[in-house]
């Protein structure tokens, strides 16, 4: 059995080694067998070796930052088997068996298939390149300013809408600069078209669904589960942005991404909850109530007759009711 | 309007407190004058709240003697600080030498803005109260203390009675100031004409007919019912009872409509409503509004910050002719969210609730939406906010509005449904 190195840097950028000719050295120096371009790395790092019982291990040179393996910094000697993965500095080195199973390779017959396979891709190509990047960026500009559009009805709708487009841009541009300099930062890649795209696509997600959400709540105001649905998605649009920034600025696994967002979206639904919790609590003399309206025919809204309108009225009569009980036994 | 006797009454109230010098027109001195002043001067004392815990006065007004028995007529609004809290505020009158002496409120009608006070002063120089005669023009005479400045005489005319109003007002030209609130008007054989109770500033005066504090003295002095001692469920109980009878027929079958664009809608659901129209018709807008309101215009006075009692309705028609529907229900939408509910303080009512429904009625599709908030003293009374949006045109739109303010929730119920019903297309 051969043991393969996998070296993966701060970039994602993957190397391989057969590890054959025991004991070997590794580190930044170039006098080492394995040089690693990470200045986390010390100049002779680590050392690989066979013990008296024939079985690999690695053994930290007496490093500034450590060998860790499983977040966990080890002085001991590691022993190396397939599937161990350690850290050095910021450089990911994981052991693989040389006889490990691999899938086989694709098929690439795009002229056989042609209506699938670039339909699969799409979504990943405006995420990957430039140009599809730059595209996710301009249809958020313009949704906002078609939305800005359609909001404005007073004499200078036309300054408006050139200033809400500029105001969209001017904030996907400004928030995709601070992500760019922490990705720049932490693998030292400035990913500014990436994290614009992550942004844009993020808000027109929004965009579109608080549009839904307006027509859903104007044909079924008394639906309650409305409200929870409404909250459920925005937060976790607000997880994929988090979890959409970090796979670009960080080498943290998907998983992880996917943690931290979620992460931060509760800790907003909860300042939500606090914030509403502490809002219905207040005292106001403004009312608040679903007041959509939408452009559609008569005859297909879902409606009540004035009787059952009167029930609707009774229900409210009895919540306010209870609430000023509430009021007078605090 | 409704504004103005609002603002006033607080002056009244408010500003008699804050004790402002102020320098008052000179008044005009004839020998009737002086005489009448000679003979009625002492039947007439100033009224003072006093904040327990400071000892300071809080208020005053005047009233006036009624009975042997020491009863004084006064308004409810110089007292009413002691209904809503009775622990912390006492009555007091002062007489003409100063002496201050207690004095306890024994009826109280809230509607008319009267009270009857019990002091324990026998016999004194007083009016007696009973039917008067009197004609638009003849001259009257107000007594009272007018800015705590001392008692004083202010010469007006009879004007009338107010003819829409929700609650009988006499008409007074000539200037009552606050302070004066509670004092007697009188015609010149010394008959009480009426109680001052409020003004709308440059001579404009008002005053409480005679005969509610001919009713209400009455009922003071046969009953001796525990349970109508004055309290805020006693104000309560009269704002429920005076207003099942003016709202009973409201917005009934025979309820009076004008046509506004495509739509049929109420207008002047009773005498006592005062309705007004504009409309905003500018070049380079893209749309045009049309507004038609009625409201009543007397509300009552609960306290310094909170009057109720009062019922309005507001139509306002959006059109366009050149906005396409998505962003012609944008607008719509926005006019359909404008904050247009009775103000409210934290003290008296509770915060609003709202529940929103697409209704239809007849032919009529529209979005409604009930708001309803509690007054937390006065017993089962609601202020309801009543919106509609009428829908099925992409370029007229109809937002309507009933507000009702201190009714009963069988009124909120009774009168939104009818008003639904009352809104059509022509």
């Amino acid at each position: 059995m051969a043991l393969i190195l996998e070296i993966r840097d701060a970039r994602g950028v993957a190397t391989w080694h057969r590890l054959d000719a025991l004991p070997l050295t590794i580190g930044r120096g170039l006098a080492n067998d394995i040089i690693l371009d990470d200045p986390y790395v010390d100049a002779q790092h680590a050392r690989i070796a066979i013990d008296e019982n024939g079985v690999a291990e690695i053994h930290d040179l007496g490093s500034v930052n450590g060998v860790h393996e499983n977040g966990s910094r080890r002085d001991a000697p590691v022993v190396l088997q397939p599937g161990a993965a350690l850290r050095i500095g910021r450089t990911v080195l994981r052991f693989r068996d040389a006889d490990e199973a691999i899938a086989p390779a694709l098929v690439d017959a795009p002229a056989v298939q042609p209506t699938t396979a670039p339909r699969v891709s799409a979504l990943p190509r405006l995420l990957t390149t430039t140009r599809g990047r730059l595209t996710l960026a301009l249809i958020m500009v313009l949704a906002y300013a078609f939305n800005t559009w359609l909001g404005d009805t007073d004499r200078s709708s036309g300054s408006s809408v050139f200033g809400a487009a500029l105001a969209f841009a001017a904030f996907a541009a400004l928030w995709a600069t601070v992500w760019s300099f922490v990705g720049r930062a932490i693998v030292r890649r400035f990913e500014f078209a990436g994290h614009v795209a992550v942004i844009s696509l993020a808000m027109t997600a929004m965009l579109a669904w608080s549009t839904a959400h307006d027509w859903l709540a104007f044909f079924f105001p008394d639906a309650r589960i409305l409200q929870l649905l409404y909250m459920g998605i925005v937060l976790a649009l607000l997880a994929a942005l988090v979890a959409g920034h970090l796979s670009l600025s960080t080498i943290l696994p998907r998983k992880r991404q996917w943690r931290a967002g979620f992460i931060v979206s509760g800790i907003m639904a909860v300042l939500f909850i606090v914030a509403a919790l502490v809002a219905d609590d207040k005292f106001s003399d403004v009312p608040k109530f679903a007041n959509q309206l939408k452009p559609i025919r008569a005859a297909w809204i879902p409606t009540k007759t004035p009787t059952e309108f009167s029930g609707v009225m009774r229900e409210l009569k009895d919540e306010v009711d209870k609430a000023a009980k509430k009021d007078a036994d605090r | 309007m409704h504004f103005t006797t609002r603002f006033v009454r607080t002056t009244i109230f408010a500003i008699a407190a804050s004790m402002a010098p102020l320098v008052l027109p000179a008044q005009e001195q004839n020998a009737a004058t002086s005489e009448i002043f000679r003979r009625y001067a002492d039947h007439v004392v100033k009224i003072q709240v006093v904040e327990t815990g400071s000892a300071a006065k809080a208020s005053i007004g005047s009233g006036f003697f009624v009975t042997d028995a020491g009863h004084i007529v006064t308004n409810y609004h110089v007292i009413s600080s002691l209904i809503n809290s009775p622990t912390r505020y006492r009555a007091e009158l002062i007489e003409t030498d100063g002496t201050a002496r207690p004095v306890t409120v024994i009826a109280i009608d809230v509607v008319h803005d009267l009270a009857i006070l019990n002091s324990t002063l026998r016999n004194r120089p007083r009016f007696t109260l009973g039917p008067a005669s009197i004609e638009q023009g003849n001259r009257l005479y107000s007594l009272g203390h007018p800015r705590d400045l001392g008692l004083s005489i202010v010469e007006g005319t009879y004007n009338g009675l107010l003819l829409h109003t929700l609650y009988p007002r006499i008409h007074l030209t000539g200037s009552l100031n606050p302070g004066m609130s509670g004092g007697p008007t009188v015609d010149e054989a010394g008959h009480v004409i009426g109680i001052n109770v409020s003004t709308a500033g440059n001579q404009v005066s008002f005053l409480v007919p005679v005969d509610r504090a001919v009713t209400l003295l009455e009922r003071a002095l046969v009953s001796t019912d525990k349970t109508e001692r004055p309290s805020l469920a006693q104000v309560g109980r009269q704002l429920r009872a005076y207003q099942d009878v003016y709202l009973h027929d409201m917005f009934d079958a025979n309820t009076k409509t004008i046509e506004l664009g495509p739509f049929r809608v109420a207008t002047q659901p009773a005498p006592f409503f005062r309705c007004w129209g504009n409309s905003k018709h500018e070049p380079d807008l893209p749309y045009e509004k049309v507004r038609h309101s009625c409201t009543t215009d007397d509300d009552i006075y609960l306290d310094e910050d909170q009057t109720t009692g009062s019922v309005s309705i507001g139509h306002e028609l959006i059109s366009t002719r050149t906005l396409n529907a998505s962003r012609f229900f944008s607008l719509y939408a926005k006019e359909f969210a404008t904050d247009n509910a009775p103000s409210g303080e934290e003290d008296y009512v509770t915060s609003w609730k709202c529940h929103t429904r697409n209704v239809q009625s007849d032919r009529t599709t529209m979005r409604a939406t009930l708001c309803l908030r509690r007054y937390r003293k006065l017993g089962e009374l609601y202020d309801g906010l009543l919106k509609l949006a009428v829908l099925g045109r992409s370029d007229v739109g109809l937002v309507t509005t009933l507000t009702m303010t201190g009714v009963s929730f069988e009124n909120v119920d009774r009168l939104s449904r009818r008003y639904m019903t009352s809104v059509t297309w022509r």
